[in-house]
């Protein structure tokens, strides 16, 4: 039984990783506290049912057109996050609340209350090693949601554009100081943001139900890794995935399944007033 | 700073004749409306929500932004709504009771806190309701978990010398007690307003470098406004567990009892007495008129959507641009 937590808890970790990645890139370029992070999530998630549901499409499929989706949403929400005024964090935090209860409620009048998965034989089925089994959904969490955080280490580490992106989390004036265009890089980081979200919708509709105010969950799972790993850490965010996906699996076994919301909400509070200084990840260098 | 601070408005015939007019309108309501249970039903809950987002309001007047007040509003409904069926206390006793329990909360939540502000505030109130939520779920033996509270008294029986008024069963007189609930806090609020703590609160909320510097208790001060603020959201939420006579933990500790107050207080103004439950009484009744019959699903947008605008556009509220104006 541990065995197979272990192995629940690294794939859904890995998932976890990578809805933090957008929320870890958004803030740290722009410094933009996206509440409404989690309801993206379900909305990409939302947009692949949809597809699958009612056009027969298969998920894989989907994927490409829940990230053009979220590239036009995030465009918005990047244009609506330009206009707010000092102080940034509160200010935007406090928006995207709104923006939160907006898109929950325009899901609620799109898509009904009802809990929906995306249930494909494809993804049920599994393999057995060694008395292990993983279901090829698992195995689906983990090898996308890996593969997108490598491209973006690479494109981070080995580009012009990553310098430069990292150099704007590092320090904004410094940045506009070096000739880098900063709010440039705020479209950037919403954009790519964007394509995390649209990868991470479907495959959320794929593990977890899908119901208007599933998001406050996910932007809480999002918030907690990010907070633990610091901004642009990406392998500080997979193992933050991993080490909440794996506590998830723990509360799972020694408490049982309702107990499981609770995880990321304590967790965040334990990281928010024991380690207030982390978010920003300045004094680590 | 100054578009911030309280001062004699522009406006002062607007100022003194809103509220007044206001309260006039309110009292002769059931009057007007005697025809439609429904109608005053709407306004029960419009003045219940106006009484939260003052209560959260104290919080706010001192800089501080919670986005979890649903976790006081629910413990104070489940333990008025536990303690009126078990040992089948009198609502009278179980309503400040649930109001001690909210206090009891914000002290775990205050001390948790201390040091947070701002966006790290907020962002913990909200992770906040998680917890009382999931263990009212699950701690069947004492709070019946997600069945909930099914066939609580309502509210109890007034007896004034030889009147008896069974508040429960009438709507006007149910009417008429959230209305006094309400004023006692809008008394409260504008007697905190003017009190040191209030002066302390808003010193702290312009420039709290500055006044720690001149010796002000910033700690202590905020400390008392969010047990305060919880106290007074505690009891609206017990009172409210009366008037609908049932619940279940995700009505309780919903996003809907986090997010009204932060919605009505920005929209009405933040730094003012009276904005709040100005905007409550506005916004809920238009929310219930008018958008709930044309989207049954999904009417509450309109909440989400007032709350980015008073953010982008108009960052003192109503009142406040009220009071701007030349």
């Amino acid at each position: 039984m541990w065995v197979t937590a272990l192995v629940s808890g690294i794939a859904l970790g890995s998932f976890y990783s990578l809805i933090a990645m957008g929320f870890a890139l958004i803030f740290g370029v722009t410094h933009a506290f996206n509440l409404a992070h989690g309801e993206l999530v379900v909305l990409a998630g939302y947009v692949a049912y949809w597809l699958w549901k009612g056009w027969g499409l298969s998920l894989v499929f989907t994927f490409p057109v829940a990230v053009a989706v979220l590239l036009c949403l995030c465009l918005i929400l990047q244009r609506l996050f330009a206009l707010l005024r000092e102080p940034l964090e509160l200010n935007s935090i406090v928006m995207s609340f709104g923006l939160a209860i907006l898109l929950q409620n325009g899901m609620l009048f799109a898509f009904s209350g009802d809990y929906r998965l995306i249930r494909t034989p494809a993804l049920t089925e599994g393999v057995y090693v060694n008395g292990l089994s993983l279901t090829y959904s698992q195995i689906a969490l983990v090898a996308l949601s890996l593969v997108a955080i490598g491209l973006l280490h690479l494109l981070m580490h080995h580009t012009y554009l990553g310098k430069a992106l990292r150099a704007t989390i590092q320090d904004r004036e410094g940045a506009a100081l070096a000739g880098i265009n900063v709010r440039g890089m705020g479209l950037v980081a919403f954009g790519f943001g964007a394509v995390c979200i649209g990868l991470a919708g479907p495959l959320y509709g794929s593990v977890h139900y899908l119901y208007p105010a599933a998001g406050l969950q996910a932007t809480l799972i999002a918030i907690t890794v990010t907070i633990f790993a610091g901004v642009g850490r990406i392998r500080g965010l997979i193992v933050g995935g991993w080490l909440l996906g794996l506590a998830e699996s723990a509360a799972v076994i020694l408490l049982g399944s309702s107990w499981r919301e609770l995880v990321s909400a304590v967790i965040l509070i334990g990281l928010l007033v024991f380690r207030p200084r982390g978010i920003l990840g300045r004094e680590e260098g | 700073m100054e578009r911030d601070v309280p001062r004699k408005g522009a406006l002062p015939g607007l100022e003194r004749g809103i509220p007044i007019t206001l309260l006039l309108g309110l009292v002769f309501l059931p009057f007007l409306a005697r025809s439609s249970g429904y109608v005053l039903q709407v306004f029960t809950h419009a003045l219940l929500l106006a009484s939260l987002a003052l209560a959260w309001n104290i919080l706010g007047t001192g800089g501080l932004i919670s986005l979890g007040h649903a976790a006081f509003f629910g413990v104070g409904a489940y333990a008025s709504g536990l303690l009126s069926l078990k040992p089948a206390l009198s609502p009278w006793l179980t309503i400040p009771v649930g109001g001690l329990f909210g206090a009891g909360l914000a002290v775990i939540v205050g001390v948790l806190c201390r040091r947070l502000r701002g966006a790290y505030f907020a962002l913990a109130t909200l992770a906040f309701v998680e917890i009382p939520r999931v263990v009212t779920d699950n701690w069947d033996g004492l709070t019946r978990g997600s069945l909930g509270l099914v066939g609580l008294p309502g509210l109890p029986v007034l007896i004034i010398g030889p009147w008896r008024v069974e508040i429960g069963s009438s709507a006007a007189a149910s009417y008429y007690l959230v209305l006094s609930y309400t004023l006692v806090v809008v008394f409260l609020g504008a007697l905190l307003w003017r009190s040191n703590l209030g002066l302390a609160l808003q010193a702290a909320r312009e420039e709290e470098t500055a006044a720690r510097a001149v010796g002000v208790h910033v700690d202590r001060y905020r400390f008392l406004s969010l047990l305060l603020s919880a106290f007074l959201t505690g009891t609206s939420g017990a009172i409210y567990v009366h008037l609908t006579r049932y619940t279940v933990p995700g009505l309780v500790y919903s996003l809907h009892f986090s997010a009204v107050p932060v919605i009505f207080a920005m929209c009405g103004g933040r730094f003012t007495i009276l904005g709040p439950a100005l905007a409550a009484l506005v916004l809920y009744p238009v929310d219930q008129f008018l958008f709930h019959p044309l989207l049954p699903a999904g009417h509450e947008f309109l909440y989400g959507l007032v709350l980015v605008l008073v953010v982008l556009f108009m960052p003192g509220g109503l009142w406040g641009a009220l009071r701007r104006s030349p």
